[in-house]
């Protein structure tokens, strides 16, 4: 048994004796998740079922000055759940599981932490709507996809997954429960943060540090009867930022995306595998949904037209003919297939871990030439992808790094080519997301200092006794 | 004869551990889902949704149970046994609900992993639990895991017209099993099979007293030892009768026994020689394999509405998994494929030719099936879980309105009317065979 046998008992006093545990083989298994972050086991695991559960916690952590770390079902590839202290309480929300209400007329749902892709898109899909599944597992947790600033298949049309929130409910660091948003004014309205101040600013990329969130409304728009997915490959990424500069200024795709090779490859290839000379080394497909039958005819033509213009201009672009798999998993989402798991992570085994990072277009390719050399240094594939963001010429460039976990020398390989890529990355303007404590260090080191003290400044003021997953944030 | 089990803690190329450490954690396994369209979202994982926490939910949890159990390298844990890992091993009802999910090399091996984690608990002196412990000393007493005597075992047959197989030819041994034998409300399990069998006209035989317990009970306990012990008198047994009373196919009542001949018996080094020229048959394929041959027809009509429960045993345990063991396709140990050779749609046509029968599916089905709750040793050492469980499967079915479940497993059978009786319902659950017995 791990942790002090009072605070167990706490624990277990306000969520019953069956949903607290200090036992260390279940700490064990909260002591890890996918990515290459170093493995430590918290001291306790309880299992709240609703907000007043969390708030009673909250409240016992500040007494106690005991670390708190939110969790679902820890699917993300930042060690975000992964506790930085001693003797920390994970808190797994995974009872808190429901999908309070779907608005079918204002398309929003309101839902808990522990609302899963798959289970979501059941219900969304009976009333003809969607969201921005990304290509994660389809047991990971909306809310927690939300507020990290994940990214989905629309992201193109409607930007991250984050800016789909409309409403929160939080239980402070202190242990109030706070409502930003809408539902802040009228108890049952979660369609909008505007036009209040934007306070969910305060819980939304911050991992976890300052505050729980327990209920959030996300925007549910529909999903468009007219489907196509066009491809295209080139021979650089010169050319794929080019066309995909073309395509991204006419904001008809809602997800516009390409990948390099190694990435295109079903699983990623483990070790590195040198890309057949004949093979295009970027590939790319733009999902172009529609209304109606004459709005894709037209998107269509743009696409075409943009084809026709970027070859003229020189551009080794081509039209492919993607693998049908590869079609439907650009819009059978969530999925079991496209997750991190097979088609990423498969022949590796055990883990996977990324530089994700958002960051101007034309940097991609400074950025993807220094990455393809640390990442074949290294014996690991450079399999990077870049996508559009909406209405704008940034987005995700991000490398896909594949990790064997049974072996810790290739877990600190797959490591340090990830630092030294963030490092590159940050020289050129990017910012990684859902940043693991090591690329903290990396961004603190770069970052103005007002802004260092802002952060630092605002997490001391919402969490004084700092007991929201400390650590995380480097130096809180 | 020598048994090819796998250990966990075997450190050869491609062992158990290589496949426990190729779990990404990704929790695929803890939910069951399909796109569709429509997308479906199904729980999957009867002990996680029991117990909550990672660790006992599906694979995911699994991988950490043996990993944590062999040693992490970056912790260099020492492991020692508590009773609270014990549970959390012991309350798997191995009902593969994960297997079906997980999309990576673990897949394969997932079933393998959690009963080698048991065996070396039995091997380690701390395994099974103290209520499995009877189980075992039944099985050691008496070759039956329910404490019944030998003498017993053929009392269902009482005043049946049934062929002694040991004294008289016949191309087909009706394996009935222990559960109709000595558990009282399971008996007519047997006696409808023999109704149903000699309205078809089929000529079988049974071993009577001399049946013996294929072994599955223990084997899913870790107690490899007394699984061989049994194993092995049934395999010389049916080459017995192979050779001497000319039995060709073996039918079992049980889902368990089915899986186990068929599957387990298979790592014995002889196997092949012992059972060749035989066939393992449940009765559900058996009667189905008649019917189609035009061997039968339903006539009576039965104006009732029912639902289907698929038996973990007959179902999704039973594939054909293409490995790469030697990396000439993909890598080393890469899971390339599986071949589904479960019993699915065989009952539920069945069920369907009957004529007024009415016929509706639960949402968790075939492969995404939701495991009843009895499975793995839950029932001996967990039985009030083990039917709190089934209730949730029986609120299910009372979903479809239907007005009896109808399954081909002793030990699905038993438990689900116990979870029936949890919910105050008055749904019932009966065997294929005794809704055929009635539509013949």
């Amino acid at each position: 048994m791990a942790g002090d046998p009072n605070i167990l008992k706490e624990l277990q006093g306000i969520v019953g004796e069956e949903q607290a545990t200090s036992d260390k083989h279940i700490m064990y298994a909260y002591s890890y998740d996918m990515s290459f972050v170093k493995n430590k086991l918290p001291a306790y695991v309880v299992l709240p079922e609703n907000a007043e559960e969390v708030q009673q916690i909250v409240k016992l952590a500040n007494k106690t000055k005991t670390p708190l770390i939110p969790y679902v079902a820890g699917t993300n590839i930042g060690g975000l759940c992964i506790p930085e202290k001693d003797n920390s309480i994970v808190m797994d929300l995974k009872r808190m599981n429901r999908i309070i209400r779907i608005d079918e007329d204002s398309r929003y749902a309101i839902i808990e932490p522990g609302v899963s892709h798959a289970q979501l898109a059941e219900e969304l899909y009976k009333r003809g709507l969607r969201f921005g599944w990304p290509v994660g597992p389809p047991s990971a947790s909306v809310l927690a996809c939300a507020i990290c600033h994940g990214i989905g298949g629309i992201t193109g049309r409607y930007g991250l997954n984050s800016e789909q929130i409309t409403s929160m409910e939080v239980v402070r660091p202190t242990g109030e429960v706070a409502r930003v948003g809408s539902c802040a004014i009228q108890e049952d309205s979660w369609h909008s943060l505007l036009p209040l101040p934007l306070l969910n600013g305060l819980f939304t990329g911050w991992l976890g540090t300052t505050g729980v969130v327990t209920k959030i409304g996300i925007f549910t728009p529909a999903i468009p009867p007219e489907v196509e997915i066009v491809t295209t490959a080139t021979d650089t990424l010169q050319d794929m930022y080019k066309y995909m500069l073309q395509m991204g200024r006419y904001e008809i795709a809602d997800d516009l995306t390409a990948v390099s090779w190694w990435l295109s490859q079903v699983p990623i290839p483990y070790p590195y595998k040198e890309k057949p000379k004949d093979a295009p080394e970027w590939n790319s497909y733009a999902v172009l949904y529609a209304y109606t039958p004459k709005e894709l005819e037209a998107k269509l033509e743009m696409f075409e037209q943009t084809v026709k213009d970027q070859q003229k201009a020189g551009s080794s672009l081509q039209v492919t003919q993607y693998p049908e798999e590869a079609r439907r998993a650009r819009t059978e989402l969530p999925s079991q297939i496209v997750g991190s798991t097979k088609n990423y992570s498969k022949e590796a085994g055990g883990g996977i871990s990324w530089p994700g990072t958002f960051t101007p277009a034309n940097r991609w390719v400074d950025v993807w030439e220094k990455w393809r050399d640390i990442y074949t240094k290294r014996n690991l594939s450079p399999s990077v992808r870049v996508t559009m963001y909406r209405g704008t010429h940034y987005g995700m460039l991000r490398a896909m790094t594949p990790l064997n976990k049974q072996y810790p020398d290739q877990v600190e390989n797959a490591r340090m080519a990830i630092v030294e890529a963030l490092q590159v990355l940050l020289d050129n303007g990017g910012i990684p997301y859902k940043p693991p404590v090591d690329f903290w260090k990396e961004i603190f080191d770069r970052a103005d200092p007002g802004f260092v003290q802002l952060i630092q400044d605002v997490k001391d003021f919402i969490d004084p006794n700092n007991i929201m997953n400390p650590g995380k944030l480097l130096y809180r | 004869m020598e048994w090819n089990f796998r250990n966990i803690d075997k450190e050869a190329e491609l062992n158990l551990k290589h496949f426990f450490w190729k779990c990404t954690a990704c929790g695929t396994c803890r939910s069951g889902y399909t796109f569709g369209p429509p997308p479906t979202f199904r729980k999957i994982c009867p002990q996680g949704q029991k117990f909550g926490f990672e660790g006992f939910f599906a694979s995911k949890g699994k991988a950490a149970l043996a990993r944590w159990m062999t040693s992490d390298p970056i912790l260099k844990n020492e492991f020692e046994w508590t009773p609270e890992y014990l549970k959390t091993l012991y309350t798997c009802t191995g009902c593969a609900g994960c297997q079906n999910q997980c999309q990576i090399d673990f897949k394969p091996h997932i079933i393998d992993t959690i009963e080698a984690m048991r065996a070396k608990a039995v091997q380690d002196g701390v395994g099974p639990l103290k209520d499995h412990n009877v189980l075992v000393q039944s099985m050691r007493n008496n070759d039956n895991p329910y404490t019944g005597p030998r003498g017993m075992r053929a009392k269902w047959m009482k005043g049946l017209d049934v062929k002694d197989i040991n004294k008289e030819d016949s191309s087909v041994l009706y394996f009935a099993g222990c559960t109709p034998a000595y558990n009282a409300p399971i008996r007519q399990l047997a006696v409808k099979t023999v109704s149903v069998f000699n309205k078809i006209g089929v000529d079988f035989g049974t071993l009577g007293k001399k049946e013996v317990c294929c072994g599955s009970t223990v084997l899913r306990l870790g107690a490899r030892e007394e699984f061989k012990r049994v194993a092995e008198k049934n395999l010389e047994i049916f080459k017995n009768l192979h050779d001497e009373r000319g039995v060709d196919t073996i039918v079992t009542s049980c889902a368990g026994c089915y899986r186990c001949i068929l599957e387990d018996y298979e790592i014995a080094d002889d196997f092949k020689d012992y059972m060749d020229g035989i066939t393992i048959k449940h009765t559900a394929d058996f009667i189905y394999d008649l019917y189609k041959e035009g061997k039968f027809e339903p006539k009576n009509e039965i104006d009732m509405k029912v639902t289907y429960h698929d038996p973990c045993h007959l179902g999704r345990h039973v594939k054909d998994w293409k490995v790469d063991w030697d990396g000439s396709q993909q890598w080393k140990g890469s899971y390339l494929d599986v071949e589904d050779k479960g019993t699915f749609e065989q009952p539920r046509e069945l069920i369907k030719a009957i004529p007024g029968i009415k016929y509706e599916e639960m949402r968790r089905n075939r492969n995404n099936s939701y495991c009843c709750g009895s499975g793995g040793g839950v029932k001996t050492a967990f039985p009030d879980w083990a039917a709190e469980n089934a209730a949730l499967r029986v609120e299910e079915a009372e979903q479809t309105g239907a007005e009896k479940i109808i399954t081909c497993c002793p030990f699905c059978h038993a438990n689900l009317n116990d979870g029936a009786k949890v919910r105050n319902s008055q749904l019932r659950t009966i065997d294929l065979v005794e809704l055929l017995d009635e539509a013949l």
